[in-house]
């Protein structure tokens, strides 16, 4: 659980300088962010600059109320099974995201959506379902429909 | 321990009601004027919660306040000059109460029990006609007086309106504080007059969309459980929960059987989402939809034969209304936008929706047969709307443009929302039905 609210930190930090991703003006946010761990820390540090140096974005967009994956998405999601097939020791949470003016549980579902989108394309693309988990915020985390690839571990 | 008694004569049978009541339709602009005298005591006797006097005096304001909370009636408050004898809780006198201008009179008494409890009474009479219209009795510890003043503002209610008072009930919603990271989300409940507001999560992680069962005795809602959103099920007075399955996938969208029973809920199975069922108490869940695309946001019509619900396999998010075991399923909005999360009201005669039009969200009314389609509100960020047991208000989530949510209702009968008072920012509001 720690890790993970690192690890959600760290991404969504270095998203919005490495990506056009929104600031983290998080309405309905988890836990704050707790007292970073030694060494742990470091080796997710530099795997996540990694992660984004090799593959250009952790973060794929949608068009309003649909879980298509575009021409770019594809590009991204091909380096980032690249990378993932590299460090099959890494794992990685697939967060979907909702478009802010839907309604609260369609939301939530096309964010489930968009990550599973996300999911099933990296693993067609031959990295191990065991590397791989999604989820949704919802439209809990403002900003564009979204899937945003967060390193775990 | 709050049990209903009866009182002196039995209990007026329900037929009755309909024809000595002042029957008031929605739209009806004029508010039918409540006369509430100060309530009785056949002697002054001193309870755990104070003299029977002073209990029947604040009982008395109780139902006044209640009485003016509603756009359909307004109450002509007690006044402590006037003294009103105990007698005359059975045998009004009409003409006054007349001649002050109120078509229906509220009168009762408060009595204090050998086993420290007390009596409750409650008379309401349609001034006109000079006659009793309903009675209830009700024995309750001297510190849930207020429950049952409320039980007494719902019975003048059901007088002027036919339909059931939703006083003495709870509204539960997701309480918002703090700001950016730290913005904390926990469950709050309280009484429909938002006094005895608590919380029942601590914040520690987010919640979604709390739905309270019938009698508000249970609570189910989404909790983030290792990142991943999935329904619990809690116990209002211990706080116990537990998960309704047993599962790692997400689920959402709980609400409650009309008989507290079952729980409807949504659940994800790769890019899908299905609407499905589960008992309130365990068991295992049972799937109603199969179409491809997201079917969220099901709710019971109240006699539990059909259920209506979002789905957007037409290709935009549209109400649709099935049999409750998943068949004869048939499209109930046609009205050119998407339309999303309906509730089904107590009284089976309206289905309240979201709409999602140009420029924002609001909230409307639809008849189950597909006509009647009306809009509450005007948005822009209106959303969720929940029945109150009257069948004749709801409760729903206002957002403004940066994001702050906060907790309003509305009467059908066309008067603006009416913000609801809470501590904090406030979403996600669910209103239970009548408590026993």
């Amino acid at each position: 659980m720690r890790k993970a609210t690192l690890a959600t930190a760290a991404a969504m930090f270095m998203a919005s300088s490495a990506s056009a991703q929104l600031p983290f003006l998080s309405k309905r946010t988890g836990p704050p962010p707790q007292q970073q761990q030694q060494g742990t820390l470091q080796g997710v540090e530099a795997l996540k600059a990694d992660f984004l140096a090799k593959t250009g974005a952790d973060t794929i967009f949608f068009g309003l109320d649909s879980a298509q994956l575009g021409a770019p998405a594809r590009t991204t999601l091909a380096a980032q099974a690249a990378w993932l097939r590299q460090h099959p020791e890494v794992v990685v949470r697939i967060e979907g995201h909702g478009d802010t003016g839907d309604t609260r549980d369609h939301a939530l579902a096309m964010g489930a959506r968009r990550a599973e989108e996300v999911r099933s394309y990296l693993v067609l693309l031959g990295v191990p379902a065991a590397q791989l988990s999604a989820t949704t915020w919802g439209k809990e985390r403002p900003g564009s429909p979204r899937a945003v690839t967060v390193l775990v571990r | 321990m709050f049990s209903e008694i009866r009182i002196i004569a039995p209990l007026l049978a329900a037929g009755c009601i309909a024809t000595a009541a002042t029957a008031q339709q929605p739209g009806t602009a004029a508010a039918t004027v409540v006369a509430v005298p100060p309530l009785s005591t056949p002697e002054d006797k001193q309870t755990s919660a104070g003299g029977t006097l002073s209990i029947a005096w604040q009982a008395s304001q109780l139902i006044a306040q209640d009485l003016r909370t509603t756009s359909e009636t307004m109450p002509l408050p007690p006044a402590q000059k006037d003294y009103y004898s105990y007698p005359e809780v059975t045998a009004p006198t009409f003409s006054k109460w007349r001649s002050a201008g109120s078509k229906v009179l509220v009168t009762g008494f408060v009595q204090a029990r050998s086993d420290g409890r007390v009596t409750f009474g409650c008379y309401v009479y349609d001034v006109d006609k000079g006659r009793e219209v309903l009675r209830k009795g009700f024995v309750v510890a001297p510190e849930e007086w207020q429950r049952a003043a409320h039980k007494c503002s719902g019975l003048a209610y059901t007088a002027v309106t036919g339909a059931p008072g939703a006083f003495d009930s709870r509204i539960v919603y997701v309480a918002e504080s703090g700001a950016g990271t730290f913005r904390t989300a926990r469950v709050a409940i309280m009484d429909a007059d938002g006094t005895n507001h608590r919380y029942l999560t601590t914040g520690d992680t987010m919640v979604l969309t709390p739905r309270l069962s019938p009698k508000a005795l249970r609570v189910a809602y989404v909790r983030y459980e290792g990142g991943r959103p999935s329904v619990r099920i809690m116990d209002v007075n211990s706080g116990n929960a537990r998960p309704i399955v047993p599962s790692d996938a997400v689920t959402f969208a709980p609400r409650f059987s009309p008989d507290g029973t079952k729980i409807l809920f949504s659940m994800m199975l790769g890019p899908n989402s299905d609407v499905y069922v589960v008992g309130a108490n365990g068991g295992a869940p049972q799937r109603l939809t199969t179409s491809p695309g997201v079917e969220t946001d099901a709710s019971y019509s109240p006699d539990g034969s059909k259920i209506v619900f979002e789905s957007d396999r037409s290709g935009s998010q549209q109400l649709y209304i099935m049999s409750a075991d998943g068949t004869n399923v048939r499209r109930l909005s046609f009205g050119g936008a998407a339309y999303a999360s309906p509730e089904w009201s107590p009284d089976g005669e309206w289905i309240a929706f979201t709409k999602r039009v140009p420029g924002g969200r609001q909230v409307g009314i639809i008849k189950p047969d597909g006509t009647g389609e009306r809009m509450l509100t005007r948005g822009p960020g209106d959303e969720g709307p929940a029945w109150a047991a009257s069948s004749r208000e709801v409760v729903f989530q206002r957002s403004d443009a940066i994001g702050n949510s906060s907790i309003f209702r509305v009467s059908l009968d066309g008067s603006e929302p009416r913000n609801v008072a809470l501590p904090q920012g406030g979403s996600d509001p669910d209103w239970s039905g009548v408590m026993d």
